[in-house]
């Protein structure tokens, strides 16, 4: 017995200085990313990016998957609105994903509303895939050097900066969307698609968050024929109802927004282009701003970054539409 | 969930620990049988009732070879002479009768599982006047996952209790914890009931030492799995499946690669293996053994997945060479052929059916019973020119443990291994053999300095990490075949260099591992199998 | 016993079969040493050598051998 109790202490030991050992190199890591964030390439690119905004500088928060920075152009908004966004969608998020990023970006920042793009409810690892995903995002979360561990490769293969339009992605190219399915994909009914439990337990987190933090969430869904049909809508709908949520459903909006299929998608009505983007932000960007009372903060000398970045961002869109 | 997975390391096997040390000594077993089955249905869903019908099958053949030799007992014990002679062959027959029945129905259901496509394809190739009154379709077959290894097993079991080796199991559920313990379901060992039995059963406490050396064994094998083999998969696979355009020195380095790759997740799964059964007090046999030291294609073999090797020798080899036919060539041949080309006869009649066999266990493709002819090839010629090799190297006074004709000697292994593993990955034979002839056209040997290795998807800093993780296994490697058994050593240093040493393995796999951004998990190769 | 000697000598003359015990275990003998030998016992002592046979305990030391082919030729 006594062999035992001094086996545990050493194993305690030896553990304790593995934690510590990861806790230090998870803050000098972390350090480092943000020091560097637009070297930082890939999934963490708008976690990095977040955080080294300054702080209490942004006011509304984008959440979700590639929907998400296809479609909300922060830069428009500022110019045609002048209230700062920040897009924190990384490709295929998953729910826990979006908690933690949403967890992280409200560390340092305290936006006024929180839109959360709604694809990712329905995405679903199954079991085995959401206890993974609880592990590693809790993992990366507080030891980022899970997150980051990649960074030594910098050294070697050097490191290059990427453009960043506070998160939002420019993709201009043209694939237009089945006539068929464009027509029919939003066909009215009254099943409701099943949102999985590992999301519903998640959502509830991220709305906790938003109260806490007092951020209104939105939950936004952006037109995309492939991803969306009426029985999410419902599912959402219903969801939003009982949890007394704000839901704008943008695909049954798809005419009043001005979106055409042939000329707004990027791949056969999976994605938004830069055109369809810029339509779909105009309408949220006016309706946030009016519903919410989004302050105008063009004036403010502490954003000149932002009209030197917005200009910079038209120069390239003008380009891109030009080719 | 593969091995190298977060879930299994840190979440499967933790619970199953707890659970086994929870349970009383005596059921143990049942606790690791539990979760053997459950780990089984997460990856195989239904066809958990295959592994459950082998299980029996297998026990019920034993229990009958054993029920024979009992009776064989009573009747021999009242006869006279000639009586005994007649009884033992009548019981000699029927044994044979149920160890074959059992044998042919395991068979049959791999076979299916795992030829029948093939074989339609292969009677589709017939010529039209060939042609059989069969119309057969392929089909979408699922495989339970592990189902060439724990056949492997079954089959030895029954065999072993035929022989009178081991007398049977006595519980259907100990005989399916035999062929399912679940670290060893996807990829083996392949073990022997005389290897495991004894530890799987015993139900030993889980004790500070085995943990230790088990974590540590697992983290070993996750520095090879994912800091080498994980990023040498993706230029094989730009190299292999885009063939056609790559010559010359990037066929080779593909084949290099892809050896490198193959050993670095084979024995790194191994090592994770093992390390799970070592914290459990169970040993499962090593499958490896410095490969890379052999100085033969046939040492190769007795280094490299030893098990299967082992296997094929102990059920198929031998038993083959002792068979009537080989005994009566044998008889003929020492009478008029002369000892040599006897024991030549045998042995390629002993071989042949072990690298057909070899091949063909690793899938249905022409390019794998093509990888088992060349090892047949080579490895009888390498037995054919021995007195010849034996007798030059008397002549000009060579010993056969000098430096430089090991040095020899390994590197032409090497060359034959890679070329081996070239097929072996090949996208079918013609692929293999346009990937092979390609070397000779136009190697330009200046490509592995002129950049094109950094255009086959990896960067300088994947390749370092290749380059240093490769000397570091070598290194190691040297030394255990010096014979230097470094977790023993380390066991015994002092606590400061010994907790060093975990701290810089762990962080290495932590920091260094291909995962996260820009990485995707890949796959067991050998739980394809 | 010399009998034995002297096979095993035709197969490999560079081990000191009297004393060593582990022929098999220790790799000194690989598989096509072990089937000759086989062929050359069955000649030599006229028996018949059964696959059930064929374990690392028979063939580990000459001693081994001997007590094999001593108990086959008793049958």
């Amino acid at each position: 017995m006594k062999i035992e109790i001094k086996t545990i202490r050493r194993c305690i030991m030896f553990f304790a200085i593995l934690a510590l050992l990861l806790w230090i190199g998870s803050i000098w890591i972390s350090g480092q990313a943000q020091h560097m964030s637009e070297y930082i390439q890939g999934r963490s690119r708008p976690y990095t990016g977040i955080a080294a905004e300054p702080e209490n500088s942004i006011d509304m928060i984008v959440l979700g998957d590639s929907e998400s920075y296809t479609s909300v152009s922060p830069l428009e908004i500022w110019q045609e609105r002048g209230y700062p966004v920040y897009v924190c969608g990384q490709p295929g998020q998953k729910v826990q994903e979006t908690y933690y990023m949403l967890r992280h970006a409200l560390e340092t920042q305290s936006p006024k509303v929180v839109l959360m793009e709604t694809n990712l409810m329905f995405r679903d690892p199954g079991f085995l895939g959401n206890i993974r995903v609880d592990m590693t995002e809790f993992l990366r979360y507080h030891m980022p050097i899970f997150r980051y561990h990649n960074m030594w490769k910098m050294l070697l293969d050097g490191s290059w900066a990427n453009d960043d339009y506070k998160g939002f992605a420019i993709r201009s190219g043209v694939k237009a969307c089945d006539r068929e399915k464009e027509a029919s994909y939003m066909k009215e009914t009254t099943e409701t698609a099943k949102i999985p439990e590992a999301v519903h337990t998640y959502m509830e987190k991220i709305i906790k968050l938003c109260r806490d933090n007092g951020a209104e969430l939105v939950l936004v869904s952006a037109p995309s024929p492939k991803n969306y049909n009426y029985k999410k809508h419902n599912a959402i709908e219903r969801y939003a109802g009982e949890k007394g949520l704000h839901y704008i459903d943008l695909n049954l909006k798809a005419g009043q927004l001005g979106i055409d299929w042939t000329k707004d998608s990027y791949d056969r009505g999976d994605h938004l282009n830069l055109s369809g983007a810029r339509k779909v932000t105009s309408y949220l960007g006016k309706y946030i701003g009016e519903k919410y009372g989004m302050e105008d903060r063009r004036n403010d000398p502490a954003y000149q970054e932002w009209d030197r970045l917005a200009e910079k961002y038209q120069a390239e869109v003008a380009r891109r539409l030009a080719k | 969930m593969s091995y190298d997975a977060v879930l299994y390391i840190f979440v499967f096997l933790p619970v199953c620990l707890a659970v086994y040390q929870l349970t009383p000594e005596k059921s143990r077993w049942k606790a690791l049988l539990i979760f053997s089955l459950a780990f089984h249905f997460l990856l195989s869903r239904g066809l958990l009732l295959c592994l459950i019908g082998t299980s029996l099958l297998t026990y019920y053949t034993g229990i009958c070879l054993e029920w024979l030799r009992s009776e064989e007992k009573l009747e021999l014990s009242g006869a006279d002479r000639t009586e005994k002679r007649r009884l033992k062959q009548k019981y000699q027959r029927r044994r044979k009768r149920i160890l074959a029945l059992g044998v042919i129905i395991l068979l049959a259901i791999l076979a299916y599982l795992k030829y029948y496509n093939f074989f339609v394809r292969s009677v589709d190739l017939l010529p039209g006047w060939l042609s059989l009154p069969l119309s057969l379709e392929e089909k979408q077959l699922i495989m339970p996952v592990g189902i060439s290894f724990y056949t492997l097993q079954a089959i030895g079991y029954m065999a072993d209790v035929y022989w009178g080796r081991i007398s049977p199991e006595r519980d259907p559920g100990r005989m399916t914890l035999f062929l399912s313990f679940f670290p060893q379901i996807m990829e083996g060992p392949i073990c022997r009931y005389s290897d495991t039995a004894g530890t799987l059963f015993k139900g030993e406490p889980v004790s500070y030492q085995n943990l230790v050396d088990g974590y540590v064994r697992i983290f070993w094998g996750l520095f090879k799995k994912k800091i080498i083999a994980d990023r040498l998969a993706v230029p094989v696979a730009v190299i292999f499946d885009n063939y056609t355009e790559y010559g010359g020195m990037l066929i080779a380095v593909g084949a290099v690669a892809y050896t490198i790759q193959l050993y670095m997740e084979f024995s790194g799964c191994m090592d994770i293996i093992i390390g799970s059964g070592r914290m459990f007090g169970i040993c499962l046999p090593e499958n490896f053994r410095q490969p890379f030291c052999a100085r033969s294609a046939s040492e190769f073999w007795r280094r490299w997945h030893i098990t299967l090797g082992t296997w094929f020798k102990t059920y198929i080899f031998y038993p083959v060479s002792m068979s009537g036919i080989v005994k009566r060539w044998n008889q003929f041949g020492r009478k008029h052929l002369g000892k040599y080309m006897t024991q030549l006869g045998v042995a390629a009649a002993a071989l042949f059916p072990v690298w057909v066999c070899n091949g063909l266990w690793h899938g249905a493709r022409w390019s794998y019973i093509f990888y088992g002819m060349y090892y047949f090839v080579l490895i009888l010629a390498g037995e054919a020119v021995k007195p010849l090799r034996d007798k030059a190297l008397a002549a000009f006074r060579i010993r056969e443990d000098a430096v430089w004709l090991r040095c020899v000697q390994i590197a032409r292994t090497w060359v034959i291994i890679f070329t081996g593993e070239l097929f072996f990955r090949a996208d079918g034979l013609r692929a293999g053999l346009h990937m092979f002839w390609s070397m000779f056209e136009e190697f330009g040997i200046s490509r592995l300095w002129d950049g094109t290795l950094f255009t086959l998807g990896v960067g300088r800093a994947d390749l370092a990490a290749v380059a240093v993780g490769c000397i570091i296994v070598a290194v190691v490697g040297h030394m255990k075949e010096k014979d230097k058994n470094i977790p023993q050593r380390l066991a015994a240093a002092p606590l400061p260099v010994r907790w060093g040493a975990y701290y810089a393995l762990i962080l290495a796999v932590i920091i260094f591992a291909a995962y996260g951004d820009g990485y995707q998990a890949v796959d067991m190769i050998y739980a394809g199998f | 016993m010399d009998r034995i000697l002297e096979i095993l000598r035709g197969i490999d003359d560079s081990i000191d079969y009297e004393r060593e015990e582990a022929l098999i275990d220790g790799g000194l003998l690989d598989s096509f040493g072990v089937i000759t030998l086989v062929a050359e016992l069955e000649e030599a002592f006229d028996i018949t050598i059964e696959a059930a046979e064929m374990t690392p305990a028979n063939f580990n030391s000459a001693g081994a051998i001997r007590e094999m082919v001593e108990r086959l030729q008793e049958n």
